[in-house]
């Protein structure tokens, strides 16, 4: 017995003495790796078409660092989803290389990388899985094959952060819409991901509901450790975010701040997005010749409008 | 005629443990030919109260006549197939309206339902398409090779060509990119003023729909708590909080500015462009009488 338990103590020892030997190409490859891990996705001139002729992603190179908020815009049918379906293996690109968070996406690495990514989309209810929201929030880590003690662990502790821990015995068709995409974001943050994919997660939501999650991403975003990437038309979750990246027709044509897109009128068209009412005032209160941004044309301003003023030339949401 | 609720109560699994009150006691009038907008938080039972505008659920308790039909709780229901085809119910995941195995089929499936020949559904089919801002390019193709919003707006096309007389929309901008979202509603709001339908929709947005929209209805847990013309919620605006809902900016500012310069009795200006031509108006005034002053 003892003979054995020594013996596999030398298995295991073996090969951290093997490793301990400087292998020059292999420290090369590490380095490589640590350098490529500050990016959390790293695409290089990635291509896919459905019908195997016509790119619906047409040579897209991009990098997300780890920790960056990233927005994708663009106007519907440009490809934006296909995009976020090809970060996790959902669809298999025709070419060009993706990685993420270091590990290069191929058949092999395909659980690994599922790990790493969450994904939240519009409608909770294509999600739901469980007869309850705490069975909904267990399947998924059951599939990571934790033990129960953890499982139960995790289940509190991300219900509670998310505020749904008196609703984990309710069946998700009893949650209203707003609470429903929560238990949906429970469940994928209780798995740990660090990148995070919101595709429209917020646009069936009521207002209330919608600022609720804002807030909640921007919580996220300020712990550092998830790199988002929000598929949304929302201004507000745009000018959230740190970057946007445009698409049009498959490829990726501007990588500008969020305050950029809004004041670039031929970004926004591509986009098929209108400035917020805010930005829109300010344009008309400006072609009037009433007022700017540094100020006003001719007369004092009654101090409601003075405030409006400095509301709608105002630079941040 | 127009659609009236009387005393409705809509409760969901009835005679179940599981008894879900959705609707209660709501009594509201949408006027004929109108642009109603209808708002509430999530769970108020706007999404309840679409259904049994054209009988996919009947109430539990009241009336509701829609046209010159009458659905009764506990009443044996008229048949539904005139009601359906005069009012048209785009869901809140329209995408899952579509069925056929391409776009084409989808869009006649309708219009061929109710009795069109094969020549009038197709002509339908393609106006309604071009009405959405989708190319003939899509018609051949499953429904399933469309994009979330080309899909969102092809199920609207296969509801817009049955040409029905009431046209009512759950969310229908939800996820559309905003200029589609701006040009639905303007194709409504002609629809409604060019050949007399009558439109109700369903919005989280109120700011979109409110130069546009006749009348709204605010619900809040089951009741309507508001309806009225735009005027009319523009008085009551701070409430809105109270009913789950942020007041909306353009609302917000019109307040202030109606208090300051005494503009209650006007009609609200709440568009942009509207909105900075009342300021730019109000600012030349100041100037005069500050240079009157002077």
């Amino acid at each position: 017995m003892k003979a054995r338990k020594a013996g596999r103590q030398q298995e295991r020892a073996a090969p951290e003495d093997q490793g301990a030997a400087p292998v020059p190409a292999e420290k090369e490859t590490w380095a490589q790796h640590a350098e490529e891990a500050a990016d959390m996705v790293a695409w290089d001139n990635v291509s896919f078409a459905y019908d195997g002729q016509h790119a619906d992603i047409d040579g897209v190179s991009l990098t997300i660092r780890k920790g960056e908020w990233v927005t994708l815009a663009g106007a519907n049918g440009c490809g934006k989803s296909t995009l976020s379906r090809l970060m996790n293996g959902l669809l298999r690109a025709s070419s060009g290389c993706i990685s993420i968070g270091g590990i290069r996406l191929e058949a092999g690495t395909l659980g690994a990388i599922r790990q790493k990514i969450g994904m939240v989309f519009q409608n909770p209810d294509n999600q739901f899985i469980g007869a309850t929201v705490e069975e909904d929030m267990a399947f998924g880590l059951e599939g990571l094959c934790l033990d129960t003690e953890e499982i139960r662990e995790r289940i509190t502790r991300y219900a509670g952060r998310l505020g749904i821990g008196q609703l984990l015995r309710r069946h998700p068709q009893e949650l209203s819409g707003g609470q429903k995409q929560r238990a949906a974001l429970a469940a994928i943050l209780a798995m740990e991901p660090e990148l995070i994919i919101l595709d429209e997660a917020s646009s069936m939501l009521d207002e209330k509901a919608r600022s609720e999650m804002l807030e909640l991403l921007r919580e996220m975003h300020g712990e550092t450790r998830y790199t988002l990437l929000s598929i949304t038309h929302d201004a507000e979750e745009i000018f959230a975010s740190q970057r946007v990246l445009v698409m049009d027709r498959g490829r990726v044509v501007a990588d500008v701040a969020p305050d950029m897109l809004f004041r670039n009128g031929e970004l926004l068209r591509l986009c098929r997005m209108e400035p917020p009412f805010r930005l829109q005032l300010a344009r008309e209160l400006e072609q009037r010749g009433v007022m700017t941004a540094d100020g006003v044309t001719g007369a004092m301003l009654n101090p409601v409008v003075e405030e409006m003023r400095k509301w709608a030339f105002g630079s941040s949401m | 005629m127009g659609i009236r609720f009387e005393h409705v109560s809509y409760t969901y699994d009835a005679r179940s443990p599981m008894r879900q009150t959705a609707l209660q006691d709501v009594n509201i009038r949408l006027a004929e030919g109108a642009l109603t907008g209808i708002a509430g938080s999530s769970g108020s039972g706007k999404s309840t109260l679409l259904q049994l505008l054209n009988g996919i659920l009947l109430p539990t308790e009241g009336t509701v006549k829609v046209l010159d039909l009458r659905l009764s709780a506990g009443e044996k229901p008229p048949k539904l197939a005139p009601l359906r085809r005069r009012v048209g119910l785009v869901f809140q995941f329209p995408e899952q309206q579509l069925f056929a195995r391409t776009l084409e089929e989808d869009l006649s499936f309708g219009p061929l339902n109710f009795g069109a020949s094969p020549e009038e559904a197709a002509h339908s089919a393609r106006k309604a398409l071009a009405a959405m801002g989708l190319g003939e390019s899509l018609l051949r193709r499953h429904p399933l090779q469309l994009s979330g919003g080309q899909r969102r707006k092809a199920a609207i096309a296969s509801v817009l060509a049955m040409g029905p007389d009431i046209l009512v929309l759950d969310e229908p901008g939800a996820t559309l990119d905003q200029v589609s979202r701006s040009e639905l509603i303007q194709l409504l709001h002609r629809l409604c003023r060019e050949e007399g339908k009558t439109v109700i929709i369903v919005t989280h947005r109120i700011d979109e729909l409110l130069p546009y929209a006749d009348r709204w209805v605010i619900m809040h847990e089951g009741r309507a708590a508001f309806q009225g013309t735009v005027r009319e919620l523009v008085d009551t605006a701070g409430k809105l909080p109270d009913y789950g809902l942020a007041v909306p900016e353009p609302i917000r500012w019109w307040r202030e500015l109606e208090a300051a310069y005494g503009l209650q009795a006007e009609e609200p200006c709440l568009s942009p462009a509207a909105l900075a031509e009342r300021i730019a108006q109000l600012v030349q005034t100041d100037a005069r009488k500050e240079q009157a002053y002077a």
